[in-house]
């Protein structure tokens, strides 16, 4: 194997060229250095970004926050602007894996990678975020819909496909998001189930609200029943309650041994959402009565 | 193929050349013979591989060596100062927090890094920095303990 710890963006872009797949980015490394090792990939050369200067940066940029794809998920999740217009996103990057696995991984890597119920994409995916994806083509933007292609597979071919950053729109005064996880324990355990909400609500009512939910299906789900059904709809407990029913036509969970059975995370789920919805009315104190 | 590696363990200067695709933790043991870093599961889940690199307390087991590169590492064995133990690891040893020791080495130093970086925490911040770290004896009151222990002790020596 060969090993080439890359300068910018454009040495990443030749070295994949030229290596024609069989070179491949890697940014932490902490699942792609394991996948290796058991076979489940391979490659003759990793192209390690995590020195790249400018995919470190953490910034506001003409109202979004843009998080470069080599910010360490400790880096992320315990940055001002970060904790300031985004702090479901700080919990969803600070409950991967542990500290340790947070030091060195990102949050790129987390939704490459593409696990269903990884924490710290499944809490971006309803910020509605800008994926910027550079390769020999040139450079183009991808939404949270194009980046999954399956359990564990990406659309993005990281032998081929540099993720530079990540924007997300600085939410108004009427937005807010929350990210809740149901948990056997806390740190070094992936979830039983995971839900990330963000809503706007104006004099009482919603007026949108997006919905994922994970494991229960390709990536982060989304909950379209509930969403549409959601707007317009008074901010009570009986619309949350109803919001979390909906959102099981559009899950289909399996049974884990080790993370609950598909009857028990369909019992759970609608709490999960029904928590995400009450979260994001008292962030916007917006709970009638 | 081997690559040149370039890269400073306890303040020692290291030039190598390596086969990239070795973890750093077998390069720290079998090649430089700093045994104190353990390896436990070998999978990022059990902390007894723990080293600060630049500042930072990472896993060693699931860094490529190369991940090393004009790095600034510290493992337990560059702790001591001139022979005196660190007082992470004299409140270690006072507070019972040692049981078997396998975990021992990457605890103290991912106390260490938590300290450097927060000489004050909370014992919730203690819980959560040192979450990744598994101790099968189970002694974890005493570890916390240990912790806030040392920490108030630093603070003390620092206003000295």
């Amino acid at each position: 194997m060969n090993y080439v710890i890359a300068e910018s963006t454009a040495e990443v872009i030749e070295v994949l060229k030229k290596a024609n797949g069989l070179a491949c980015i890697v940014a932490g490394g902490t699942d792609l250095v394991l996948d290796i090792d058991t076979g489940k990939k391979s490659a003759g050369t990793l192209v390690d970004i995590m020195r790249i200067p400018e995919l470190k940066k953490i910034e506001l940029v003409d109202g979004f926050l843009e998080i470069g794809s080599a910010a360490t998920l400790t880096e992320i999740h315990s940055h001002p602007l970060v904790k300031q217009y985004f702090p479901s996103l700080a919990k969803g990057c600070r409950t991967v894996g542990s500290r340790l696995i947070q030091n060195v991984a990102t949050l790129a890597g987390n939704v490459i990678t593409a696990q269903p119920a990884a924490d710290a994409g499944m809490s971006l995916s309803v910020l509605d975020p800008q994926f910027v994806l550079v390769d020999e083509g040139g450079t183009r933007i991808c939404g949270v819909d194009g980046m999954y292609a399956g359990f564990g597979v990406s659309e993005v071919d990281s032998c081929k496909t540099l993720l530079t950053k990540i924007r997300i729109r600085i939410p108004n005064e009427h937005e807010a998001a929350s990210f809740q996880r149901l948990e056997l324990r806390k740190s070094l355990s992936l979830p039983m189930l995971n839900v990330a909400a963000m809503g706007s609500i104006s004099g009482g009512h919603f007026d949108w609200v997006r919905l994922r939910m994970a494991p229960v299906g390709k990536g982060p789900v989304r909950a379209v029943q509930a969403e549409e059904w959601l707007a317009g709809q008074p901010v009570t407990p009986e619309t949350f309650s109803h919001a979390g029913e909906l959102a099981l036509a559009d899950a289909k969970p399996r049974s884990n041994p080790l993370r609950g059975s598909k009857e028990y995370r369909e019992l759970t789920l609608p709490v999960m959402v029904e928590r995400a919805l009450l979260d994001i009315a008292i962030q916007l104190n917006a709970l009638e009565g | 193929m081997k690559q040149h590696l370039i890269t400073t363990v306890n303040g020692q200067h290291i030039e190598r050349d390596v086969d990239p695709s070795m973890r750093l933790v077998d390069f720290l043991r079998d090649e430089l013979l700093l045994t104190g870093t353990k390896i436990g599961c070998k999978q990022g889940e059990c902390g007894a591989c723990t080293i600060i690199m630049n500042g930072t307390a990472v896993l060693s087991c699931i860094l490529p060596v190369m991940k090393a590169m004009n790095a600034e590492i510290l493992t337990i064995e560059g702790l001591d100062e001139d022979g005196k133990l660190n007082p992470i690891q004299e409140e270690f040893i006072k507070g019972g927090a040692i049981q078997c020791g396998f975990c021992t080495p990457g605890l103290i130093m991912g106390t260490k890094a938590l300290l450097d970086k927060n000489p004050s925490p909370t014992r919730e911040e203690v819980r959560e920095d040192l979450s990744g770290h598994i101790c099968r004896c189970t002694g974890y009151k005493k570890i916390e303990d240990s912790v806030m222990k040392a920490a108030e002790r630093l603070r003390e020596e620092s206003h000295d």
